[in-house]
């Protein structure tokens, strides 16, 4: 019993890691901009696509496709938010809401009507296991694991160290003050959105060995997406890492303890639970 | 087009419509058509909650599903007709509506959309997993029942058909009934600017609820009706994602907020959808649903009222700009005004205390304002005066103190509870439902305590409230823009509609914060003029100005805050030669 709770913790993490990677994008540009991204998990999709063909096609490995996906995909972004962002903005959050909303669509049946329905998957060479905290794990999930870390302390660094790192956090807390200062607002909401699906599509490249593509998986982690940024406080970089941890670790948990059917209801419920009494977060300040 | 003609291309329309299966036979265009009739009684459902009142349903299929399953059920377990069945869904529905509503109504409105996503997911999961009603495998409808009305189960498409089309058009009556009454532009004002319709006494959530509590049930009437007519359900079937997000399709690029927007949309993407599957067979897979999701891009940047607010522009000649204020309207016709009397103290602010974080705002604010008085509030920046305002409103919740109107307590009571109390109030930056027209923007001022949400969904406004309405536009010299949407009018005519808007039902205090900012003098002589006029009429005003000018001129007494406290109160004169006033203020 014991062991298995261990071994389902092990898991969790490494697959809360991964959540948390998938989330990165959404919550940074939901901090930048106040501005939810329902196509956010698309990207995921799209970039998935476009690491299994560079393996079908061109064989290469979906590691050493993220030098060319994750260019590919920041350019990406910062082509959705020029062509369909940028002319929002300016009304109501609904209309915010709906062109994402519209996105979505385009995106994911756009994958349908050019891929098919068929469900498809990078036969990489088996990396074989290595044995943490007492159990075994894929060698490949340890890997996404890690790159998530590494995204996050990079995202960190970029923030607090450098000069548009820092002009980002000035837009996120007020666009006017920013304006005034001189800080190119749009030039940095760009920036926002290339990094945001840049980080989903490096998401996109790692999950790729172990995790099948389909047109409809944009759908299968919108939610966990969602939830993972809600749980943690949405708007905050730290937030997406412990509510994707959180997640994965209570889908892991309560699925390997009461039932595997109904694990995603655990996370559904939470998800409902926390934004009904606490909408800010784990780590938002309460209002 | 007149109303009368308009009323006979209706009819005409509709007994058309229902006599098309005699003449077509077609049995796949039947089908066609009698999707269209389900989607657009659905997307009208949501274009309740979803266009009115702005509240964005991601998981209406759980509705459309829980009204198919109850009808499903109760027919395939106790053999009770889907007549009863369809109202038992349809009160389960609205039982769910109103959790799933309560609780995040209250928060930005991207929450409630995700929260009814969720939601979708996790009844679609529970009814999967739920041998009861089938799981996975669903309820075949027991087909002894057929070819009986009182069954609703038919051999034929022609009987379906008409059954749908009935069932869209009591949605489209419904919707009709709630564009035209008070509701509809309540739920408007709700879905534009809360903060306003709560200042003016509309209790937002309770509108909200109302508003998808009704889109609960047509959605659920919908599933019931559908159910019966495939004769099998699941949850993919009546409950998936896909059917949740096709019927925001179908609302959005037909045009949400309107009344024919969901129809006009069900027809042109449902025949879509089926005529590219019919045509294209496997090849064109998904491609209908890309341009779908390219047109709900454009509606969101382009045309927010969708193909409805296309064919608008084409019938509508260009609005002309509102224009001006006609040079000294009115300005003869001051009648003299009759000698007021100062009575006891109607609103009395004791010791209030607000902190933010560290921040001190309010250190204790004390003070006492008399029934038919005009009260000036003056003080520099950050002395408290508005925050003074948002704490008697109940915008903001106060740390300490009370504050009586009339003797009773307002503390504590939401926004709306205060407004009926009897206390209106314009903001700094002047807040007008900008998608109204003026004259629908005051008559949401109209007192709303003891409102019925009956009686708001059945009648337009009554007599008495249209004739106060338009004694104040023309006491205000805004009868000429009274049709204009208020996103035309000027900044001074803004902040006129504003102020009356909040002096239309009389309430015993009406709190103006900084009406003068930004106007030109003359239309300040103006503003001042009809506070006047209205304070002759028995309403008790509470000014914030930095104008020194017209506050010395308007008030009867003024009370000075600083650093969050009320240091001098005194008739204008006195305040303005006080020597702590003048420290604190001019800093001589």
């Amino acid at each position: 019993m014991v062991q298995l709770f261990i071994e389902a913790s092990v898991n969790g993490v490494v697959l809360g890691l991964i959540y948390a990677l998938v989330a990165l994008g959404l919550s940074f540009i939901w901090g930048v901009m106040d501005l939810v991204n329902l196509a956010h998990t698309e990207f995921l999709m799209l970039a998935m696509y476009a690491t299994y063909w560079l393996w079908a096609l061109g064989k290469i490995e979906p590691a050493l496709a993220v030098p060319i996906v994750v260019p590919v995909f920041f350019g990406l972004g910062w082509l959705t938010y020029q062509l369909l962002i940028r002319n929002v903005l300016r009304f109501h959050m609904v209309a915010q809401i709906f062109a994402t909303f519209g996105l979505l669509f385009l995106l994911r049946y756009g994958a349908f009507t050019a891929f098919g329905p068929n469900v498809r998957g990078v036969w990489a060479t088996d990396s074989g296991s290595v044995w943490l905290l007492g159990t075994y794990i894929s060698t490949s999930k340890v890997v996404a694991a890690g790159v998530s870390l590494a995204a996050f302390g990079a995202l960190a660094l970029f923030l607090r160290r450098t000069k548009p790192g820092k002009a980002l956090q000035a837009v996120a807390q007020s666009r006017e003050v920013a304006l005034a200062l001189g800080i190119p607002v749009e030039r940095m909401f760009a920036l926002a959105w290339g990094l945001g699906i840049a980080s989903v599509a490096l998401a996109g490249a790692f999950l790729s060995p172990f995790y099948q593509v389909s047109p409809m998986l944009g759908d299968a982690f919108m939610l966990v997406a969602f939830a993972s940024v809600v749980l943690g406080g949405f708007g905050r970089i730290d937030g997406a890492l412990v509510g994707g941890v959180c997640i994965g670790v209570l889908e892991n948990v309560l699925g390997t303890l009461i039932s595997p059917t109904f694990k995603i209801l655990f996370v559904f419920a939470v998800f409902v639970l926390m934004l009904v009494f606490r909408p800010e977060g784990l780590l938002g300040e309460s209002r | 087009m007149s109303g009368r003609r308009k009323l006979a291309a209706l009819g005409l329309g509709l007994t058309a419509a229902a006599l098309l299966p005699l003449v077509v036979r077609d049995a796949f265009f039947l089908h066609v058509m009698i999707t269209v009739f389900f989607f657009g009684a659905l997307a009208q459902a949501w274009n309740l909650i979803g266009g009115y009142a702005g509240q964005i349903s991601f998981g209406h299929a759980v509705f459309f599903g829980l009204g198919g399953y109850a009808g499903a059920v109760l027919l395939d377990h106790y053999g009770i007709t889907p007549w009863i069945g369809m109202w038992v869904g349809a009160a389960v529905s609205v039982l769910v509506s109103v959790l799933i509503g309560f609780p995040t109504f209250h928060l930005r409105r991207h929450f409630f959309a995700l929260a009814t996503m969720a939601l979708g997911e996790i009844i679609r999961i529970l009814f999967l997993n739920w041998p009861y009603v089938g799981g996975a495998l669903g309820i075949y409808y027991p087909l002894q029942y057929r070819n009986r009305f009182g069954y609703l189960m038919w051999d034929r498409k022609a009987p379906y058909y008409l059954t749908a089309l009935t069932l869209l058009v009591l949605a489209t009556a419904l919707v009709a009934v709630v564009d035209r009454a008070r509701v509809g532009r309540y739920l408007n004002a709700i879905d534009q600017d809360e903060g306003t319709a709560e200042m003016l006494g509309i209790p937002a959530r309770k509108y909200k609820m109302y508003a998808m509590g009704l889109s609960a049930v047509v959605a659920s009437l919908c599933g019931t009706i559908y159910a019966s007519y495939v004769l099998y359900i699941d949850p993919y079937v009546v409950m998936g994602g896909q059917v949740s997000l096709f019927l925001v399709v179908v609302a959005l690029i037909g045009g949400r907020g309107t009344v024919w927007g969901p129809v006009l949309g069900a027809v042109v993407i449902v025949f879509l959808n089926e005529y590219t599957r019919y045509w294209l067979g496997g090849v064109g897979r998904g491609l209908d649903f890309v341009i779908f999701g390219a047109l709900v891009m454009l509606v969101s940047i382009k045309e927010p009222r969708g193909l409805v607010g296309i064919l608008d522009r084409f019938r509508r000649e260009k609005v002309a700009p509102a224009p001006a204020v006609p040079q000294a309207a009115g300005a003869a016709i001051v009648d003299p005004l009759p000698p007021r009397e100062i009575g006891e103290p109607v609103l009395e602010v004791t010791t209030v205390v607000k902190r933010f974080g560290g921040v001190q705002a309010l250190q204790g604010a004390t003070l006492e304002v008399r029934r038919g008085e005009i009260f000036g509030l003056i003080g520099p920046n950050g002395a408290g005066k508005s925050t003074l305002f948002d704490c008697i409103t109940g915008v903001q919740r106060p740390d300490g103190g009370s504050v009586l109107l009339r003797g009773v307590p307002v503390f504590g009571r939401s926004t709306h509870a205060v407004a009926w109390v009897g206390i209106s109030r314009t903001f700094q930056n002047m807040r007008l439902f900008p998608g109204m027209t003026a004259w629908e923007n005051l008559m949401c001022g109209q007192e709303h305590r003891g409102e019925s949400l009956w009686s708001a969904t059945v009648s337009a406004h009554s007599h008495q409230w249209r004739e106060e309405g338009e004694a104040l536009l023309a006491l205000f010299g805004l009868g000429h823009i009274r049709d204009l949407p208020a996103s035309n009018l000027s900044y001074g005519q803004q902040k006129l509609l504003s102020i009356a808007t909040a002096a239309l039902r009389k309430p015993a205090v009406v709190l103006l914060d900084e009406p003068a900012a930004g106007v030109n003098p003359r239309l300040i002589l103006e503003l001042g003029r009809h506070i006047r006029e209205l304070n002759a009429r028995g309403i008790t005003f509470v000014i914030i100005e930095h104008n020194m000018d017209m506050i010395m001129d308007l008030a009867d007494r003024v009370a000075f805050m600083a650093e969050g406290r009320v240091v001098a109160v005194g008739p204008p004169e006195k305040i303005q030669r006080d020597a702590q006033v003048l420290d604190l203020y001019y800093g001589r």
